[in-house]
């Protein structure tokens, strides 16, 4: 199913962004600059399409921190296929969006 | 923690994600309302967070977890769109009403446009409000029991006058007319002018009154200018001939040779008897022409004398050079039928068919119903119910709006009504076998169409074991199966429910499919 999809650049940025440890909608929307009501949809775009997956957190972690629990997105296989592919289409993405681990990973962590 | 018009500003949002919630789908509602709850949240505390580190204003983190909030309309769209898509492609319209709505929609739709044609064209309008004859069983046209026909004229205008002054065992009253073509012309009119002959009828001046039609716009009908025949017009003949000329009637015309006051118009498709008629000349006994054929309309004295006799009986009758005529009596009701009293006698003879042209049986659901609630049940019949309901209006309008397409006074009488008991028949016999059928195709507990048809067994071991055709509901309610050949203990399709278990099994599919 992966092998063909090709991504937009806004699809690719967010596919990016999660790959660089933005796990959640909303770190995503500060990392790209886009608004929520392009995020979340397009976040629902790319699990459909299996390429990424998300996951609830922990319960006893969010309420030793009291706050409710997030949900978290990371890259399937096929997802991971997909961002190297678009990285030829977009030579830009890993300069804008570079991969280190973010402070919500350690958090989460 | 949060000041007060902070926390109305949370609530309100809250509410909001509720409200659009609502266009999510049912069965990812609670995580997405829970995910857009936790991701307010957090952004209503990073925003705070930022607004103290940076000193921006408070009301900076409102309007940014108000642009927040606002996304999730668009996501909330864009889970129900795909929703929508999905259900589409899960039901092919190839199959054509694959859901109850859509059927029922379907349904709606013709039933609105064949009601909407009957409402438009005048021919049809005409026959849904015509006029009743007064009595019509009562009333019969008499005529020489040699024509089988009876659009030819052959009692003679002196057998009619001796018929009338003779005292009658049978009857009770006559009424006769004869056709002539003449030209009616107003009376400042010169024979210049040269108007096309209309079809008069020569008429007996009760023959209006015994079939009991009004007359419309009869201002001094009744008070006639003394001594002068009245002349009834036709609707069609007053508009097209005269123009719809208010001033012509209780005017005095010439109608051939002889002077007649214009006194009213007969409603459209009142005429149902023999003669296409432009005008109605009464005249009083004495002065209708004796000479020549006519046609001759008698009423019965008691109905219970002739109502063992059918719609056509034969009569004997003493002429007035002393022998015995042969006559055939046709009840005008056969004439004065309407259009409801062809399709009720066209829907019996379609039950009475249906049989022969599929099984009546839906089928046998078991009785597992622990996993079924009364409304699911309920709501299978109301379906059955309502497609029946619609169906029946469509057959009367689909039926009259093809006999009488054609227009008011275009298409004899009679051959309109065979048309009319054609159609209705028709669509009423293959109107069912769809209900029936279709409902045997449906799902007991979504009314979804059933797809993925799959052969299974093989026809040879017919008697050893089944084989057939086996459809499946892809909401994964159940299975139907439907033999190939049926036997005394696999007569008719089998419907089998699946037990929850089932259902994670479709919804996994359901996503996979959706890609």
């Amino acid at each position: 199913m992966a092998e063909g999809v090709k991504l937009s650049h806004t699809a690719a940025m967010i596919l990016q962004a999660v790959n660089a440890g933005y796990v959640y909608g909303f770190s995503v929307m500060e990392m790209t600059g886009l608004p929520s009501g392009t995020v979340y949809p397009a976040m629902r775009r790319l699990e459909r399409d299996e390429l990424i997956l998300s996951h609830w957190e922990d319960q006893k972690i969010a309420d030793a921190e009291q706050r409710p629990p997030r949900k978290y997105y990371k890259l399937t296989r096929a997802g991971k296929t997909t961002l190297e592919a678009s990285h030829k289409r977009y030579p830009l993405l890993v300069k804008l969006i570079p991969i280190e681990e973010p402070m919500h990973e350690k958090e989460r962590v | 923690m949060m000041g007060l018009p902070s926390a109305l500003m949370h609530g309100l949002w809250l509410g909001l994600l509720r409200a659009v919630a609502l266009l999510v789908p049912a069965w990812r509602r609670t995580d997405w309302l829970r995910e857009w709850r936790a991701e307010l949240w957090h952004v209503r505390r990073e925003c705070a967070q930022k607004c103290i580190q940076s000193g921006r204003a408070r009301w900076r983190v409102e309007w940014e977890v108000a642009a927040f909030s606002l996304g999730s309309i668009q996501d909330a769209r864009f889970l129900r769109q795909t929703r929508s898509f999905r259900t589409i492609r899960r039901i092919p319209l190839a199959t054509t009403m694959g859901s109850a709505s859509q059927c029922v929609l379907f349904l709606s739709g013709v039933l609105v446009l064949s009601g909407s044609l009957a409402l438009l064209l005048p021919g049809v309008r005409a026959q849904m409000f015509r006029i009743h004859y007064r009595q019509a069983n009562r009333l019969v046209m008499i005529q020489d029991a040699q024509y089988a026909g009876d659009s030819q004229a052959t009692i003679a205008g002196e057998q009619f006058v001796a018929w009338s002054r003779r005292r009658q065992d049978v009857f009770e009253e006559f009424a006769f007319y004869q056709m002539r073509h003449e030209t009616v012309r107003e009376a400042g009119e010169t024979l210049a002018s040269r108007r096309p002959p209309l079809a008069v009828a020569h008429a007996s001046a009760n023959l209006l009154e015994l079939l009991g039609i009004p007359v419309r716009f009869s201002p001094r009908a009744n008070g006639a200018i003394a001594g002068l025949p009245q002349v009834i017009l036709s609707d069609d003949a007053w508009r097209r001939k005269f123009g719809s000329d208010a001033h012509l009637l209780g005017s005095v015309v010439w109608a051939g040779q002889r002077q007649a006051v214009v006194a009213g118009v007969l409603p459209p498709e009142s005429w149902r008897l023999p003669g296409a008629v432009d005008a109605w000349l009464l005249l009083p006994e004495g002065e209708l022409r004796t000479a020549g054929e006519g046609f001759l309309v008698g009423r019965v004295k008691h109905l219970g004398d002739v109502a063992g006799w059918g719609e056509r009986w034969r009569l004997s009758a003493r002429k007035a050079d002393g022998t015995d005529a042969d006559l055939l009596c046709i009840s005008l009701a056969e004439r004065a039928r309407t259009p409801w009293s062809l399709f009720l006698f066209s829907v019996l003879m379609a039950c009475l068919a249906l049989p022969a042209t599929t099984s009546l049986p839906l089928g046998e659901y078991p009785q597992a119903s622990n996993r079924l609630s009364w409304s699911t049940r309920l709501r299978r019949w109301s379906f059955l119910a309502s497609k029946l309901v619609l169906l029946l209006p469509i057959v009367y309008f689909v039926s009259i709006d093809l006999a009488y397409l054609e227009g008011v006074g275009r298409r004899d009488a009679l051959s309109a009504q065979t048309i009319q008991l054609a159609a209705s028949f028709a669509l009423c016999l293959f109107g069912l076998r769809w209900v029936l059928r279709d409902q045997r195709q449906r799902c007991p507990v979504c009314l979804g169409k059933l797809t993925h048809p799959a052969r299974v067994g093989q026809t040879s071991r017919t008697f050893l074991d089944w084989n057939g055709t086996e459809l499946i509901c892809v909401g994964g309610h159940g299975l139907l199966h439907i033999p190939e050949m049926p036997t005394s203990w696999f007569s008719t399709q089998r419907w089998l429910y699946l037990d929850p278990s089932w259902e994670v099994l479709f919804l996994e599919e359901e996503l996979v499919s959706a890609g």
